[in-house]
């Protein structure tokens, strides 16, 4: 339990300066910029305190943001996924008896992506409103959400895995 | 108390997360001036219709003060226009700078009687506030009749809607001379009566006051003529008229206050002697 909560301040520190580092100065196409950053969102045990969580997810977003000189976009995108992940969760895991208690432990593929798909889609779409917050820029919006949530999608998989045997040993 | 912390603790997730959103959205609103051009936009269209409501419910509980106010500005602009009405009607009247001496105040209706053939009103301005009788009483449209008797706070007026009082008109656009009286049955309907024969008469013409008489100045109007006739028995035409406002249905009046009245009585009673 303790390591457990070294591991997750750890990490958070980690995610925090790779996001803000690296992966804040990688354009993919001259504009895709991916957000790894929600990969702490995505190892948190699902079983933990929910409370905490939609703390720690605020905290974060204001981290990225405080550091990336950002407005509050990603505060708020974070933040919301940090209170809606139990029903991402029960969707696309289901309320069975195996429900997991974390992301890596699962060995469902299928659901795990699903998951990781809806997850990163919610955040990406919500953080491109709030940046454009325009309704003449729904093309953009959508667009950079797709193309955008990809990348993320890619990098966050590969790292998660990275993650597990990290955890393992 | 503990209720309410209760489900405090038990709707904690939501209460968090609501709180803590509100505070990303002052985050942001510090933050970009984009958005907060746009979230000031946003507010301002929802505060806008807020204060639409408060201001119509604030607005009718004002309507007395305003009303009031309304009166005021009404009795000075009252007080221009028979000034304006008189130098109109002048043809060297800006030339020779006629001096005006009439001075308008304002006063309400607390009593209006209409049915009977020689009706009253009862107005509550008295001598305190500077009405004597024999003052005219005016409506924003026309005349309402002439002070009788004055009490400290308070004075009867003889109503237009009164037989025995007889108004010296004129008429707009012919200068013919007459009187106007109530013929005692409908609150609209008048007769002039007075106007020679020879005059020539447009129908539908504005009857406006004569400003022979020391109650009213030159050119009130009043109303209209509704049709007429040649009485070539008797030399005179026969008017019917019909007010522009109803008299039995007037509460604000507008006392007209002559200063030059005293003269005026002296000179008649000079030529009397």
């Amino acid at each position: 339990m303790n390591s457990n909560i070294i591991t997750l301040i750890i990490s958070f520190f980690i995610i925090v300066l790779v996001q803000v580092f690296l992966f804040n100065n990688m354009f993919i196409f001259g504009f895709i910029n991916p957000m790894i950053y929600l990969l702490f969102l995505v190892v948190y045990r699902f079983d933990d305190n929910q409370t905490l969580f939609i703390l720690l997810s605020f905290v974060l977003g204001f981290c990225i943001d405080f550091l990336s000189q950002s407005g509050g976009a990603h505060t708020i995108a974070s933040l919301t996924i940090g209170f809606v992940r139990p029903l991402l969760v029960k969707y696309s895991f289901g309320v069975t008896s195996e429900s997991p208690s974390t992301f890596q432990n699962d060995l469902r593929k299928r659901n795990k992506y699903l998951f990781l798909v809806l997850l990163i889609l919610i955040h990406h779409l919500l953080y491109f409103i709030i940046v454009y917050f325009n309704w003449n820029a729904t093309y953009l919006i959508l667009k950079n959400t797709i193309l955008t949530s990809l990348f993320s999608l890619i990098l966050i998989a590969l790292i998660s895995r990275f993650y597990k045997k990290l955890n393992d040993t | 108390m503990r209720r309410i912390i209760g489900a405090l603790v038990q709707f904690r997730n939501p209460v968090l997360y609501f709180v803590l959103l509100g505070l990303s959205l002052l985050f942001l609103n510090g933050r970009s001036h984009f958005h907060q051009y746009y979230l000031e936009k946003y507010s301002l269209y929802f505060s806008q219709s807020f204060y639409n409501i408060s201001s119509d419910i604030v607005n009718y509980f004002r309507l007395k003060k305003i009303n009031d106010k309304l009166l005021k500005e009404n009795k000075i602009l009252k007080s221009f226009q028979l000034k304006s009405n008189g130098i109109s009607l002048y043809p060297n009247a800006i030339k020779a700078k006629k001096r005006f001496s009439f001075k308008v105040i304002d006063a309400n209706v607390i009593k209006n009687s209409y049915l009977n053939q020689r009706n009253i009103l009862i107005i509550d301005k008295g001598h305190e506030d500077g009405i004597t009788s024999e003052m005219g009483v005016i409506s924003d449209q026309g005349i309402i009749g002439v002070v009788k008797s004055v009490s400290k706070n308070y004075s009867s007026v003889i109503s237009i809607l009164n037989q025995d009082l007889k108004i010296n008109v004129r008429l707009k656009n012919s200068s013919a001379f007459g009187s106007l009286s109530w013929k005692g049955t409908n609150p609209n309907d008048f007769q002039i009566d007075d106007v020679v024969i020879n005059s020539s008469i447009i129908k539908e013409d504005t009857i406006i006051t004569g400003g022979m008489s020391s109650f009213f100045p030159l050119g009130i109007p009043l109303g209209k003529i509704s049709n007429y006739e040649p009485n070539t028995k008797s030399g005179y035409y026969k008017i019917n008229a019909s007010l522009f406002e109803d008299p039995s249905q007037v509460y604000y009046v507008y006392v007209i206050e002559n200063y030059d009245i005293e003269e005026i009585k002296k000179l008649k009673k000079d030529i009397l002697k």
